[in-house]
């Protein structure tokens, strides 16, 4: 009796062990998006905030917008090589807004993550280029780096802003 | 498929052997047993319990019977399982050679092809394992009754493949909208396996020889070989896996006792004294 009992609570606590795994954590690490930090172009090694920056996917009538901070993150389109976006410059004041056009080029690898999860998608960036939009109002990024070209992460920065 | 009838015909081959061999045996079983009956005494020398107890059934002279042998079946819930899971096809046998009285060394042969429909993965598992191990009876049995409740341990092995059907990408930032399924035919293959398990079992003798089991093991991942990019998440034998290293499982079957020689014990009274020792 006494072998039987002993060997239910090693059953209970084998079971008890067994974590819930069906539900993907969002503390998990999955798809990561591309994350621009910006600097004081008069001192470089300043972050610099951004302020109302509204980044929109070309072809998207929704834009993300950003304020008061150095860092953004902006998700890469999956199952292409080539993302746009438009980054709007103080995008909430008209006459004072400035667009430039960020255009990534870059090739996916899909990595297994978990049975919750499935799959995510880390990228490799192969040219980043910033130009003008089509209404010339002049260029705010002054200069814009590739510093870390493999994005598998959010927990560093891809891309560095001047400006 | 081929591989499954490979697989099955391989088995029933296997089987038939040992049924061969049941076969030949019980003839000197049976000149055993006609010998033993003049001089009780004699029988009972194998048995370490020595002379004391042999004197106590030269008392009572009630002397039991033990049968020893070889029991081989086949797991219904797999067998069956098939019939109305088309994501699954299976099938496990199952045999245990009476080693000494109480014990009892134990093994189990299978194959299963299963496939697993997780939200964001579809995939299946296809293989072979064979686990061995031994079973310990605790259930103290009426004369001549031959009912099991057995605790026992495994150590199993796998080989298998898996095939990753489909799966999706996860994108907690769906700005661009949401993905489609990406079907994919990865197949990765020379995936092994191996785990150690302990297993709580019922035996019932529903018709003479003919057996009734049901059984529930609690398994230990402690060898496992990955495939690259992907997990093994279904070992055939081991069933489902956890993120941690532990598994589960359980097996319904009907067994047939195929008995090989005899072995004469003492008489109900010695036997109840004998496991009050040992408490």
């Amino acid at each position: 009796m006494k072998k039987l009992i002993s060997l239910l609570l090693i059953f209970t606590f084998g079971l008890s062990s067994c974590e819930k795994d069906d539900i993907c954590d969002a503390n998990t690490p999955t798809t990561p998006r591309l994350v621009i930090t910006f600097y004081d172009n008069a001192d470089p090694t300043v972050e610099r905030n951004v302020s109302n920056l509204l980044a929109t996917g070309e072809g998207m009538s929704t834009g993300i917008a950003f304020n008061a901070v150095s860092s953004i993150e902006l998700p890469l389109k999956v199952n292409d090589s080539i993302t746009t976006f438009n980054l709007t410059y103080n995008s909430t004041i008209p006459t004072d807004r400035n667009n430039d056009v960020l255009t990534v080029n870059y090739s996916t690898q899909n990595v297994y993550v978990s049975r919750a999860c499935g799959f995510k998608t880390i990228f490799h960036v192969n040219s980043i280029t910033r130009t003008d939009d089509p209404n010339a109002d002049g260029i705010w990024t002054t200069r814009v780096q590739l510093i870390n070209p493999n994005i598998d992460s959010e927990d560093e920065t891809h891309v560095q802003v001047y400006f | 498929m081929k591989h499954t009838f490979k697989f099955i015909s391989s088995i029933c081959l296997l089987f038939s052997t040992f049924l061969g061999q049941a076969q030949d045996v019980p003839e000197i079983s049976k000149n055993k047993e006609l010998e033993p009956k003049k001089p009780k005494i004699e029988t009972v020398k194998p048995e370490p319990k020595t002379k004391p107890e042999i004197q106590e059934v030269k008392k009572d002279s009630v002397v039991k019977t033990d049968r020893y042998g070889l029991r081989v079946g086949v797991d219904l819930y797999k067998l069956t399982r098939g019939l109305y899971d088309k994501d699954y096809k299976g099938i496990e046998f199952v045999g245990d050679w009476r080693l000494t009285k109480k014990y009892y060394l134990a093994a189990e042969l299978g194959y299963e092809d299963k496939t697993t429909d997780d939200d964001r993965l579809n995939s299946s598992a296809t293989g072979t394992y064979i686990k061995g191990g031994f079973d310990y009876n605790f259930y103290q049995n009426w004369l001549d009754m031959e009912n099991l409740i057995t605790i026992g341990m495994r150590g199993g092995f796998s080989t298998f493949s898996q095939e990753l059907h489909s799966y999706r990408i996860y994108n907690p930032n769906p700005y661009w909208g949401e993905l489609p399924v990406v079907s994919t035919d990865q197949k990765y293959s020379g995936l092994t396996a191996g785990w150690i398990e302990v297993g709580l079992g019922l035996k019932a003798q529903v018709v003479k020889n003919v057996f009734v089991g049901f059984g529930v093991q609690l398994k230990l991942l402690v060898m496992n070989k990955e495939p690259d990019n992907f997990e093994n998440l279904y070992i055939p034998g081991f069933n489902r896996t956890y993120d941690g290293s532990f598994g589960v499982g359980f097996n319904y079957t009907v067994s047939y006792f195929i008995p090989i020689y005899k072995k004469k014990t003492m008489a109900s009274e010695t036997i109840k004294e004998a496991p009050k020792k040992k408490q």
